[in-house]
């Protein structure tokens, strides 16, 4: 709930400073290292939006991947592990943890 | 009317970061340490908490912050014990972040080493960094022997990892030694201790680590 309302505290901020008028869609971008459920996180948005001028806006959730690979051979792999199961030197962890407001998209004008 | 893109790239979790890093430096200036102490509903972080204080509460000068969504019950278990204690009622949320934690810590500045319980949780607690120096994570036998495996991300990030209640295993019929393999899997730098709170097993370990962590 609380990444849901950083969302919309933000995006209203945003709205305000840019005057926007009509807002159609937000787009966050999350690590994915983060213990986000989108389905979730969309849920939540739709409750902490509820009564401002977001309300009935899209949430549009893009993805940071993380990049977990053996500093000695390369070896790449999709969830951290500490010791390369091929050649056994240490997996590094970059990335995956961000939370990001990417993008708002509205409608201005008459 | 037309339609219009704004390229926002706020970065949303930049508040909590900047009080991380508010209370790191209060911590440096004042020669104080923290140590964040995570651990699902019943894995015996207040418990941990008590024993600390019986054993060092002599020799060393605590603080504690108390984590809840209501956590006048384990206030009441720490305010018989000389130290300053803070309660945090979370409300809604299901985790410390570095915003609560930066509401009480000036009441801590003579204190030596503040002990910081998170709310009962394996999940939400690892995204908020609070700006403390050390990650400790608690299970319990009784939470499962897979629960390691189950929620990688906690362990990965850990400095410490206690596996409690090691006497209760055969009973629920847990393998301490997957649980072991599990963690040093996921994060091979951590120290883990197996303990037992009640039985007083493996606690030396931890009153080691903590004595070492203020000389």
């Amino acid at each position: 709930m609380s990444f849901a309302m950083a969302i919309v505290e933000n995006a209203l901020k945003m709205a305000e400073e840019k005057n926007l008028k009509r807002i159609e869609s937000i787009t966050v971008k999350i690590g994915e290292l983060l213990l986000i459920n989108p389905e979730q996180l969309k849920f939540c948005y739709q409750a902490a939006s509820s009564g401002t001028m977001l309300e009935g806006t899209e949430l549009k959730i893009e993805f940071e991947r993380a990049e977990i690979s053996c500093v000695s051979c390369g070896k790449k792999f999709k969830t951290p592990i500490y010791l390369c199961d091929s050649c056994g030197g240490f997996v590094s962890v970059q990335g995956g943890k961000n939370f990001v407001l990417k993008k708002i998209e509205a409608r201005n004008g008459i | 009317m037309h339609k219009i893109e704004i390229e926002a790239e706020i970065d949303l979790i930049a508040e909590n970061k900047r009080l991380a890093e508010e209370n790191r430096k209060f911590l440096k200036e004042k020669g104080i340490k923290a140590i964040n102490i995570m651990g699902a509903i019943g894995s015996g972080k207040t418990l941990l908490i008590e024993k600390t204080l019986d054993a060092l509460g002599k020799e060393i000068k605590f603080g504690v912050i108390l984590g809840d969504v209501v956590c006048k019950a384990d206030h009441e278990r720490i305010k018989k014990y000389d130290v300053k204690v803070e309660p945090i009622n979370t409300g809604k949320e299901c985790h410390l972040d570095a915003h609560l934690v930066n509401h009480v810590i000036d009441v801590f500045d003579d204190v030596d080493l503040i002990l910081i319980e998170n709310v009962g949780n394996l999940v939400c607690p690892v995204d908020f960094d609070l700006g403390e120096n050390y990650r400790v994570t608690m299970v319990s036998v009784t939470e499962g022997d897979d629960v390691v495996g189950k929620h990688p991300e906690i362990f990965r990030l850990s400095d410490v990892i206690i596996i409690n209640k090691i006497s209760l295993a055969e009973a629920v019929e847990a393998n301490i030694e997957k649980m072991i393999q599990d963690a040093k899997k996921i994060n091979g730098r951590a120290i883990v201790m197996k303990m037992d709170l009640k039985t007083g097993e493996g606690f030396e370990d931890w009153i080691n680590f903590v004595r070492n962590l203020v000389e």
